[in-house]
């Protein structure tokens, strides 16, 4: 997105309404929306108006990403505000539902409305602040055309337009009431834009927005909405994907009270009631028989691990080659002795809180629709619903919703449960809430596909890294996720193979390739992505060469980060605060360094083994997220990134025998709860490049840190996730 | 019809008597600040308290509560300002929120039974409720903010 000179022309302010409302035109400039019909068209969201100033002194800033916890409710309108030195305690945010003219998506996500990748603030960065910033010019100029005073003479402070010559100021609500506003100004140059030290908002810990709602229990989840002569919906779905229902027997489920209807679908059967709980009841009541001639019928877990661990292994497989320095073949063909290990991550699920769901309400023609859904796109999810009415997207009436947690789940699950629910209403003329039970929502879950990476290196006569090969066996995530978008051809697969290029260590020889085998379960994204599993891999695998080249941790990553300022800075800070390697009697200390695209952490876990029983006691976390825009919930994503981390390392693995996974609900996938919690210390280490995000980062350091302690107190890495038990 | 006690109202309810409390909160009452997260006990999402004291709802049903008195997040404090509501915001504890509810009911039921809980205490009795998000460390500190500012 470039931000271009204004072009808007006035047109006839009615200025009844006294709001001011700046546009991000498609174009790219910054335009007034002013008169008193279009004030009321950006309440009610059909103009794109980023920021709407109100006589009454409210500023409302629209953000784009989608909400699932990592706070870019606050944080985007933050960026906004800054710039346009707003008062925060008059700001009130609201979510984007919908971009159909193409300006509020992510500049640093192809434009789309799509918050995933811990992309938001990088991508918004810099449009955000331009934005901010020609608002106020805006208020600057017309404040100074009214006073007639010339503008530079105007400055601002916190909501306030102020001519200090005279001693006069107004209110932003003031100026948005003027008759007259300027409508025109130019691009705002990098080098006008609020120095660092004048940041009054960005950098400090403002309550998050939506803290109040959230603790009284408001209803914000698209679970919670419930729309007039709405019919609750479950389904029964096939067993193993791929099947159908072939022979139905409903007559026990249409007598149960409050059962409405049944309808039979490709997929599943679904029941229809006044009550979820009756839908359920009539759920249990069915007798379904299912075709059985898919080829998942004979997927199997324990199966597709054996598969991966050869195809590791196949040195005549054709890997894709996601990453090349130098000559990582030649440099380990030459015969010198090459150190070999092999790592395995299994299937996780997301056990996302609020199980998935969709409520949508077809119009009477079929052809349209009003939806409300918790999403981590919106553009993908409206292009779905429109796909699935075969209607163009003005025709859906989108509710971008507050997600009970995304983690990656939410990125384009739409295929299944919006589209459900759009069929379900059009079959029933009624509108529909349709909802997974969490048995539904572990049993058809979208999997982490588990991996087996096998590396080798070689070292030199110094000890020192000389050649790294880093292969990753696993399924596609990204053909099955994103089908339209894959490419035959070069299969690359950035869901998978991210993380694994080693971009920070100085390895004169170096490759990273991905051995693709066919899925045998739906495959999706996880907090973390690809970096997860492969920092823990590589992370891992550093300790052990470390120990082979009669170096340690510390020594042996800092000569291999030493041409990566960033990195060092982080690993040091990391080596400090926990005081490395000194840890109390009877527990051990173990490190990895981790990057997640621009942040750069080094997490320190402190570990201790009792009875067999592992316990992670603390653990330090040095960031650097470039400019930090809330520290405080940045913070909050680390600690929780962390978490998610641990609880992969301690019991997380979904099975699945037949096509079937094993697991039912909490009781047989167990997150952790909160006395497995350490003691979590985060320290931000800003290097000054444009922010980056904090969502994911906590991830990929906590498994690959906590093994490596294992590896002090044991003599052994736990080379697989979630860690095998350790002997009593 | 089954006759409840709700946040200090006394409704009917034309459903089942095996209905689960979570569903007739939800559903019939359109009380949906309490969560459904697992309908099997596991998650707490759904904690409510009956005559004081933290209860799963989706294992409740709502032939055997009685004359007991329920209280939803809802029905916590009028205006959201309870020790704990005021101490979550505090400690800014709530990610995407969705556990937040039964958390600060169950929190809520600890502190009137134990005022000045110890840190095994918090997570003896909290270790009911998951989190996805990992707000754990922010609930163990707001948790002993409420008891400190009561
Ligand atoms: S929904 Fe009741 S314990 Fe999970
Ligand atoms: S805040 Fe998201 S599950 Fe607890």
């Amino acid at each position: 997105m470039t931000l271009q000179d204004i072009t808007t022309s006035r047109r006839g302010f009615l200025r009844g309404s006294g709001a001011l409302s700046f546009a991000l035109l498609s174009g790219g400039g910054l335009g007034v929306v002013a008169d008193g019909a279009e004030a009321q068209a950006v309440a009610d969201g059909r103009v794109t108006a980023w920021v709407t100033i109100t006589a009454d002194d409210r500023m409302t800033i629209m953000f784009g990403a989608a909400e699932m916890g990592q706070g870019v409710n606050t944080s985007l309108p933050m960026i906004i505000a800054e710039e346009l030195d707003a008062d925060w305690s008059t700001v009130s945010v609201r979510q984007v539902d919908s971009d159909p003219d193409g300006v509020y998506g992510n500049p640093g996500f192809g434009g789309n409305l799509f918050a995933a990748g811990s992309s938001s603030l990088e991508g918004y960065y810099s449009a955000l602040r331009q934005a901010g910033a020609q608002a106020r010019q805006i208020l600057v100029q017309t404040a100074a055309a009214h006073w007639g005073v010339p503008p530079r003479e105007v400055t601002t402070r916190e909501g306030a337009v102020i001519h200090d010559g005279s001693g006069r100021t107004m209110r932003y609500g003031e100026v948005a009431a003027l008759p007259e506003p300027v409508t025109t100004v130019s691009q705002i140059a990098e080098d006008d834009l609020k120095p660092r030290a004048e940041w009054r908002i960005m950098g400090t810990d403002v309550e998050r927005l939506d803290s109040p709602g959230k603790t009284v229990g408001a209803p914000l989840y698209s679970i919670d909405v419930t729309v007039p002569g709405m019919f609750y919906a479950v389904q029964l779905l096939a067993p193993v994907e791929g099947e159908t229902p072939t022979i139905i027997s409903d007559a026990a489920t249409r007598a149960v009270p409050g059962v409405e209807d049944v309808v039979v679908m490709d997929h599943a059967v679904a029941v229809l009631a006044r009550s979820f709980w009756s839908a359920v009841t009539g759920r249990d009541a069915l007798e379904v028989s299912w075709s059985s001639d898919s080829a998942f019928r004979n997927a199997d877990s324990a199966g597709e691990l054996s598969i991966l661990a050869e195809a590791a292994d196949d040195m005549a497989a054709d890997p894709v080659i996601w990453e090349a320095r130098g000559d990582a073949e030649g440099a380990l063909a030459e015969g010198e002795e090459v150190i070999t290990a092999h790592y395995l991550t299994e299937h996780v699920y997301h056990a996302q809180m609020e199980p998935l769901n969709a409520v949508a309400s077809v119009d009477e023609d079929g052809l349209g629709a009003e939806v409300w859904l918790g999403s981590q796109s919106q553009t993908v999810s409206i292009g779905i619903a429109a796909g699935t009415l075969g209607t163009s997207p003005d025709r859906i009436r989108y509710h971008a919703m507050q997600m009970g947690g995304g983690f990656g789940r939410r990125t384009v699950f739409a295929r299944d449960l919006l589209r459900d629910a759009l069929l379900l209403s059009k079959a029933v003329g009624r509108p529909v809430k349709l909802v997974w039970t969490r048995e539904d929502d572990v049993k058809n879950g979208w999997l982490r596909p588990a991996t087996v990476q096998r590396l080798d290196a070689r070292l030199d006569e110094n000890g020192t890294l000389a050649a790294l090969r880093h292969r990753i066996a696993a399924p596609s995530i990204f053909e099955f996720a994103f089908p339209d978008r894959w490419n035959p051809e070069t299969r690359r697969d950035v869901l998978v193979m991210e993380g694994s290029e080693s971009a920070e260590y100085d390895i004169p020889d170096f490759a990273a390739q991905h051995v693709l085998v066919p899925r045998q379960s739906r495959v999706s994204a996880w907090r973390g992505i690809g970096w997860a599993p492969n920092c823990f891999a590589r992370e891992c695998f550093l300790d052990e060469l470390a120990e082979r080249a009669g170096s340690d941790p510390v020594t042996f990553r800092r000569q291999l980060l030493s041409g990566t300022p960033r990195a060092l800075a982080v690993f040091d800070a990391a080596v400090e605060m926990s005081d490395f390697g000194n840890a109390p009697e009877g527990r051990a200390h173990g490190l990895a360094f981790a990057g997640y695209k621009a942040t750069l952490a080094t997490g320190v876990a402190e570990v201790s083994i009792e009875d067999g029983q592992l316990r992670v006691h603390r653990f330090w976390a040095a960031v650097d997220p470039g400019i930090v825009i809330h520290p405080q919930q940045y913070r909050a994503q680390v600690e929780g990134g962390v978490l998610f981390g641990l609880s992969s390392v301690l019991r997380e693995r979904t099975t699945f025998t037949g096509g079937e996974i094993d697991q039912s609900n909490f009781y047989d996938y167990e997150p952790i709860r909160i006395q497995d919690v350490p003691e979590i210390e985060v320290r931000l280490v800003e290097s000054g490049h444009p922010p980056s995000g904090g969502g994911e980062i906590g991830v990929p350091m906590a498994a690959p840190a906590i093994a490596n302690a294992v590896r002090v107190l044991t003599g052994t890495t736990p080379r697989q996730l979630p860690f095998p038990q350790f002997d009593a | 019809m089954i006759n409840l006690n709700v946040n200090g109202q006394s409704v009917d309810i034309d459903a089942s008597p095996e209905t689960p409390l979570l569903w007739a909160l939800r559903d019939e009452l359109q009380l949906t600040g309490t969560r459904f997260g697992c309908g099997a006990g596991m998650c707490g999402a759904c904690t409510v308290h009956i005559d004081g004291e933290a209860r799963f709802a989706c294992q409740t049903r709502i032939g055997d509560v009685g004359e007991g008195r329920i209280t939803t997040i809802e029905g916590l404090h009028p205006e959201g300002d309870h020790a704990v509501q005021r101490a979550w915001i505090a400690e800014q504890v709530p990610q995407c929120g969705y556990c937040q509810s039964g958390q600060i009911m169950r929190a809520a039921a600890l502190l009137a039974r134990t005022p000045n809980p110890s840190r095994q205490e918090i997570l003896d009795e909290m270790s009911a409720n998951l989190c996805r998000c990992g707000t754990y460390p922010r609930i163990i500190r707001a948790i002993e903010r409420a008891a400190q500012e009561g």
